[in-house]
């Protein structure tokens, strides 16, 4: 033969060799490959937080000794300082050149400036020396040059807010003040002999358009063990909490500007360690209370039954080792930033989760946030001004937030919950995945309750005792089942049978009684009825046939008979007596429903492999048990199903993974609500339908679009692991037989 | 000894419980319930679908309180609380009474008659008119008022619109031009290229020329619209009501009631056809599936491309070339958990890894000058299309590898007693002989992506898509568009309607029409496969 011809042909062979089993080898790869890229997007869930020292400036000049507020836009690019004298100095983070100067004066008599407190989103109440207060506002805006390339710069503006006069008697240790939206001032001072002054300012427009002005002042009762150590005060200037060094807390609710009223009094702590940090975490409901231990925790009121709500403790974080000095929150999410003279710690309230600690040379003295929170800006006592990159990828996912039960803001007790967004910005996300997790096993649970028996028993007869020829019909028929999409099964199940199922749930469990019922006696009939050698013919293959007008009788019947008994017995509203004797409630789209329609999906593969399996036992044993004398029930039992057993328990596994993934039916016939809750009568949220539904809400690399992610980790590793599993058995199996 | 009491026991009344007999039947009952949970699906999915399209009298309704209702009927049952029967009518006039389907006690009726005068409008919005014609102006002239006239003056409409769909075609044509150069006009921007430049100033100035022809376009649009809808007719209600609907706003008018059986028949295939070929209406819940079914076939397609070659050369790397070991057990077992991994699991995947990863670099790559506007960087037919092709390839594979098991070792020896080498033998004897069992693959896999919604969901499938992957602008195969799916389709408009109860009847027949086309592939396949085994079904066991 030619040779070149025959060159060609064997380096066709090795290409082909070569191309098939990269081929092959792709295919497991792409297995791993999945689960390595899912795995990797939820990975960062789990990632520490870290801080990056950006820039560290020593302040030279004497004028700039006294710093009383520190600031820095969310660029890193402009800081800047307020000193005692009321002079705002600009400067650039990076190498330190000042940029601008501006001064604020009290409108008054006032020179010196005796403390500021900044809240906010870079707002600082500035106390003047002769007890007026201002509140002012730095506001950066980013500006795009349009004609140079977009160059960003940043542009700075100052506003102030309010201006309070001081208040008649007194000096005040610490003076809070609030603006709202509204307009509405709250002053509230803290006099050296111990008591709290409040006064309030609100404008409103009265029905004829005229503004009319309310105005109070009160003294607020303070009488305490001990002595009022720290205040802090919620932006709306709506509530007031006090905290005493006897570590007693204090709460005051200023709605009515004409009556403020303490709502709550109650040690806190049993061992009256001093209180020494309060501040409300972002969102005004939690307070976070530092102590002189150095440590951290948070409350909020709890209703207990009918009851006024209490302060009650929620939350412990990490904590320091020393006296904590001050509290500040995030104004983007839950995380509390605390300050001692052991540093500076993060910590994230729902998750309890120890972000950093930042332990810069020098003690730090004062600390301020930016606004989007990525950055942070801090002065030492050595009047050094550091400032750090933050990196705080998930500080709400912990292993505890998504398995565990969490004491969400405004929930009566720790429970599991998913609720992942909210119309509102300081809205607490709510990721459990327990709830979830727990509703896909109870889906595939009520599911395989179903399908098992029907599938297996159905597998048995069809392999072993129906006609060859019928057998050849029945098979294809059940396959061709397997094919209908989950999505038409879905939808017949929730508009279909679901209605029909709340109609009519009396016929429902009345059938469940009825058709075992029809089934005995038509076996004891039977027993008579198979004298007569032609009515014998039925128990060669055909008793399917037979048996099928018996149940479509016996549900019929029952169909009729439903509401009769239903009103004989639950007087006339089986739904109502659950609820009323049973304290369950009905939903339309329960689990009823789930396991007749994930049922019905997962019946014609686990048939299939079932009938396979014990198909495919050497029919020497059948012969020889026959043989024997064993009756037909007998050989199924005792010979045939032992042998096929693996065969079943792996058609079972598979089953069991198509119903943990299955995602449309339970999209459509569960009412997607994350209960954990075993009754029937209730839907459920499972993993996949959880999924489909979120997904193309979530914003990509957020917390929620990788905690879906994770779900689908979790999703894959359970199904990965019965079909191994049951792959593994087959192996087996064919190994045994000889077979494929 | 040999003791034959068995013998005896045969007369015992407990023989027949002894050998399990019972049990028997209760596993024939199970297959029963099974068949028959299968076959109700199949009865109802029929009995709600097939009826649809069905031109059912309209009756005319005298109730105990006086008032008057024309309705179709749809269904009789058990009211809740008594004994007495109601029935449930489609009184359609969404617009004058908000609700299209109305419960009725049968003790109200007074009286029913079937008027042969009563007419069904089908309109572009609102869903159906049921009442009678009472005047017809034509640009402001009476026009004598008879079914005929009303059909001649229809038919007249019908043209005129057909002629601005022409317009609206050139229209289309004219802004997606429009759409292009703006495009390229971003690209030059982007490349900041000098404005002055003399490709520039051509795209400028072709670009004032289109926009020119656009406006001309869009006033002739208007002036023929205006020129349409000056054709009125007043009809009246079943209370009394009248209504006066432009002729433009009617799709299609019949009096079912004088109809015959035969008229009725055709008009059943007329509305088949429209199904098969017509756009959607009303948020989806009326008109036809065209696009939907486009896009499931155009889905399907794409998805063979890749999966079938894939499938097949896995499967000959199975069971062809490699050698019997642990790396054949892995690569196994890999395909069946490829098989067994949930369908949304796909779905998240293709969105991470088509649509986020390969998408978005194709866009920063390709076309950055329209960032932040993704192209492939958001769902699309590719990314659907590959997803569920990764979902479906085990299904070829186990196929393949079940149609070149069942070839005889013999065929194989000869072949290399010949001379042929592996490659030759596999190409030349073993594909041809197990192309069935491929095709079976091919087809069932086929079946699955038709019917597999969840990771579609996140991949690209949409409600309403502009337009379909094809099209006459250039490059013609559009596959980064967004796309409709029929399995989807039944999820949107089931679910997702603000008027579940009116969509329902279109639901059921998507549901009939996605039944059918899936029952028939996977029957087709499954046939193909025993007809094969059956071949070749000596010397294997």
């Amino acid at each position: 033969m030619n040779p070149a011809f025959l060159k060609k042909i064997k380096r066709n062979d090795r290409l082909a060799r070569w191309l098939i089993t990269a081929g092959g080898m792709m295919i497991i790869f792409s297995v791993i490959f999945i689960l390595v890229l899912i795995a990797k997007v939820s990975l960062p869930l789990f990632f520490s937080p870290s801080a990056q020292l950006y820039s560290s400036l020593q302040l030279q000049s004497v004028e700039q000794q006294n710093i009383l507020a520190i600031g820095m836009d969310e660029y890193l690019e402009t800081g800047y300082t307020l000193d005692d004298r009321g002079e705002l100095v600009f400067f650039s983070i990076k190498g330190g050149r000042e940029l601008s100067r501006q001064q604020f004066s009290s409108d008054g008599t006032a020179t010196r400036l005796l403390s500021v407190e900044s809240f906010g989103h870079q707002k600082h109440a500035l106390l003047w020396d002769d007890g007026s207060v201002t509140v002012e506002q730095v506001r950066f805006t980013p500006v795009f040059d349009a004609d140079n390339d977009n160059q960003r710069s940043i542009v700075y503006k100052l506003e102030r807010l309010a201006r309070f006069v001081a208040p008649e008697s007194g000096r005040s240790v610490q003076t809070l003040v609030r603006v709202d939206a509204q307009g509405r001032q709250t002053r509230v001072d803290l006099l050296a002999e111990g008591t709290i002054e409040l006064y309030q300012r609100a404008v409103t427009e009265n029905f004829l358009g005229d503004a009319e002005v309310f105005e109070n002042q009160h003294q607020l009762d303070a009488t305490v063990n001990g002595r009022i150590s720290t205040l802090t005060l919620s932006s709306n200037g709506r509530q007031l909490y006090a905290g005493t060094d006897r570590g007693e807390l204090l709460r005051w609710d200023l709605s009515d500007i004409d009556a403020p009223e303490r709502v709550d009094q109650l040690q806190a702590f049993a061992d009256q360690r001093a209180i020494t940090a309060l501040n409300l975490v972002f969102g005004d409901i939690s307070l976070a209370v530092g102590d002189d231990r150095g440590g951290i925790t948070t409350w909020f009121p709890v209703r207990k039954g009918e009851q006024q709500p209490v302060l009650t403790r929620i939350h412990e974080l990490s904590g320091h080792h020393e006296r904590i000095e001050m509290i500040s929150p995030s104004s983007r999410d839950k995380t509390v930033f605390s300050l001692s003279a052991d540093g500076l710690r993060l910590d994230h309230m729902t998750s309890e989760r120890f972000l950093l600690q930042l332990n810069p040379p020098g003690k730090i003295a004062r600390f301020a946030l930016t606004t989007r929170g990525n950055a942070l800006i801090a002065l030492t006592k050595e009047n050094t001004l550091l400032s750090w990159k933050l990196e705080i990828p998930h500080p709400e996912v912990s292993f505890g937030t998504l398995f565990g039960k969490v004491w969400y803001e405004n929930y009566p007790e720790p429970v599991y919950a998913w609720q992942s967004s909210s119309a509102s910005d300081d809205y607490e996300p709510k990721m459990s995945l327990a709830p979830l997790i727990f509703g896909t096993l109870k889906g595939t649970f009520y599911a395989m309750l179903f399908a098992v028996p029907l599938a297996i028993f159905g597998a048995i007869y069809t392999s072993q005792f129906a006609r060859p020829r019928l057998r050849g019909v029945i098979k294809p028929a059940v396959e061709v089942m397997a094919a209908i999409p989950t999505v038409i099964i879905g939808f017949l199940a929730a508009l279909w049978l679901a209605p029909l199922i709340e109609r009519s749930l009396g016929s429902l469990f009345l059938s469940l009684i009825l058709v075992p019922a029809a089934l005995m006696l038509s076996i004891l009939f039977w027993q008579g009825a198979r004298k007569f050698e032609s009515l014998k013919r039925v128990e060669r293959g055909f008793e399917f046939l037979a048996i099928a007008p018996v149940i479509i009788m016996a549900v019929a019947i029952a169909a009729t008979l439903g509401p009769g008994v239903e009103n004989l017995l639950f007087a006339g509203n089986l739904k109502q007596w659950l609820f009323t004797e049973m304290g369950t409630r009905y939903d339309p789209r329960n689990s009823i429903i789930i396991a007749f329609a994930m049922g019905f999906a997962v019946i014609p593969i686990l048939f299939t492999i079932a009938e396979d399996s014990l198909s495919n036992v050497p029919p020497s044993l059948k012969a020889a048990s026959l043989a024997l004398g064993a009756s037909r029930w007998q050989t199924v039992w005792r010979v045939i199903l032992p042998s096929a057993s693996p065969g079943i328990f792996a058609g079972t596994m598979i089953g069991f993974g198509r119903a943990v993934g299955e995602t449309m039916i339970v999209l459509m016939a569960t009412g997607n609500t994350a209960i954990i809750d075993l009754s029937i009568f209730n839907g459920m949220r499972p993993l996949s339908a959880n999924i489909a539904v979120e997904i193309p809400e979530a914003p990509v690399d957020g917390s929620l679009y990788r905690v879906l992610f994770l779900s689908a980790v979790i999703l894959f590793v359970m199904t990965f692991v019965v079909n191994t599993l049951a792959e593994i058995v087959r192996q087996r199996l064919r190994a045994k037989y000889g077979r494929f | 000894m040999v003791d034959f009491k068995g013998l005896n026991m045969r007369k015992s009344k407990y023989f027949f419980w002894r050998v399990g007999e019972p049990m028997v039947w209760l596993s024939a009952s199970a297959l029963a319930v099974t068949l028959l949970c299968a076959l109700t699906l199949l009865i109802v999915i029929m009995v709600n679908g097939l009826g649809v399209f069905w031109p059912s009298a309209i009756q005319q309704l005298e109730l105990q309180d006086g008032s008057r209702i024309f309705g179709q009927q749809m269904q009789v049952e058990k009211s809740p609380d008594a004994e007495a029967l109601r029935r449930q009518y489609k009184i359609a006039n969404r617009d004058l009474n908000g609700l299209d389907f109305r419960w009725i006690d049968e003790a109200q009726i007074v009286s029913q008659t079937e008027p042969q005068e009563l007419l069904v409008l089908e309109r572009v919005e609102h869903g159906d008119f049921y009442g009678t014609l009472q005047q017809l102006k034509i640009g402001g002239q009476n026009v004598p008022v008879t079914p005929v006239s009303l059909q001649k003056e229809l038919d007249r409409v019908t043209t005129a619109l057909d002629e601005l769909a022409e317009l609206e075609e050139r229209l289309n044509r004219a802004s997606y031009r429009m759409e292009q150069l703006r495009l390229k006009l971003l690209k030059l921007d982007y490349q900041s290229v000098s404005l002055q430049a003399p490709k520039r100033q051509r795209l400028l100035e072709e670009k004032s020329r289109l926009e020119e022809e656009f406006n001309s376009l869009v006033n002739l649009q208007s002036r023929r619209v205006t020129e349409i809808r000056k054709g009125v007719a007043l009809f009246t209600d079943a209370a009394g009501r009248k209504k006066e609907i432009s002729l433009a706003d009617i799709l299609q008018v019949y009096s079912p009631n004088r109809m015959t059986v035969g008229e009725k028949i055709i008009f059943y295939g007329h509305k088949l056809v429209e199904l098969l070929v017509g756009e959607p209406r009303e948020s989806n819940t009326e008109g036809g599936l065209f696009p939907a079914i486009f896009g499931t076939v155009m889905l399907i397609f794409v998805m063979s491309l890749f999966s079938f070659p894939l499938g097949v050369i896995a499967a000959i790397y199975l069971r062809e070339y490699a050698r019997e070991g642990l790396v054949v057990r892995i690569v196994r077992i890999a395909v069946n958990n490829l098989a067994g991994i949930p369908s949304i699991v796909y779905g998240i995947f293709g969105l991470a890894f088509f649509v986020y990863g390969i998408g978005s670099s194709i866009d920063l790559l390709f076309f950055p000058e329209r960032a932040p506007t993704p192209t492939f960087g958001t769902g699309g037919l590719l990314w659907a299309s590959l997803t569920l092709a990764l979902l479906t390839v085990p299904v070829v594979i186990v196929a393949t590898e079940e149609a070149l098991g069942a070839i005889p070792r013999e065929m194989r020896e000869g072949s290399y007693a010949l001379g042929a080498t592996k490659f030759q033998t596999l190409y030349k004897v073993l594909l041809p002989m197990a192309s069935p069992g491929i095709m079976t693959g091919l087809i069932l896999a086929m079946a699955r992506a038709a019917g597999e919604v969840a990771p579609l969901m996140i991949t690209g499938v949409v409600k309403l898509a502009p337009s379909l992957p094809i099209d006459g602008n250039f490059p013609f195969v559009h596959l980064e568009r967004k796309f409709m799916h029929l399995g989807f389709h039944i999820y949107d408009i089931g679910f997702q309607s603000p008027n579940v109860e009116a969509a329902k009847p279109m639901v059921f027949v998507t549901t009939l029409l996605l039944v059918l086309i899936v029952l028939l592939m996977s029957s087709v396949a499954i046939r193909l496969r025993n007809k094969m085994k059956k071949r070749y079904t000596f010397g294997t066991f």
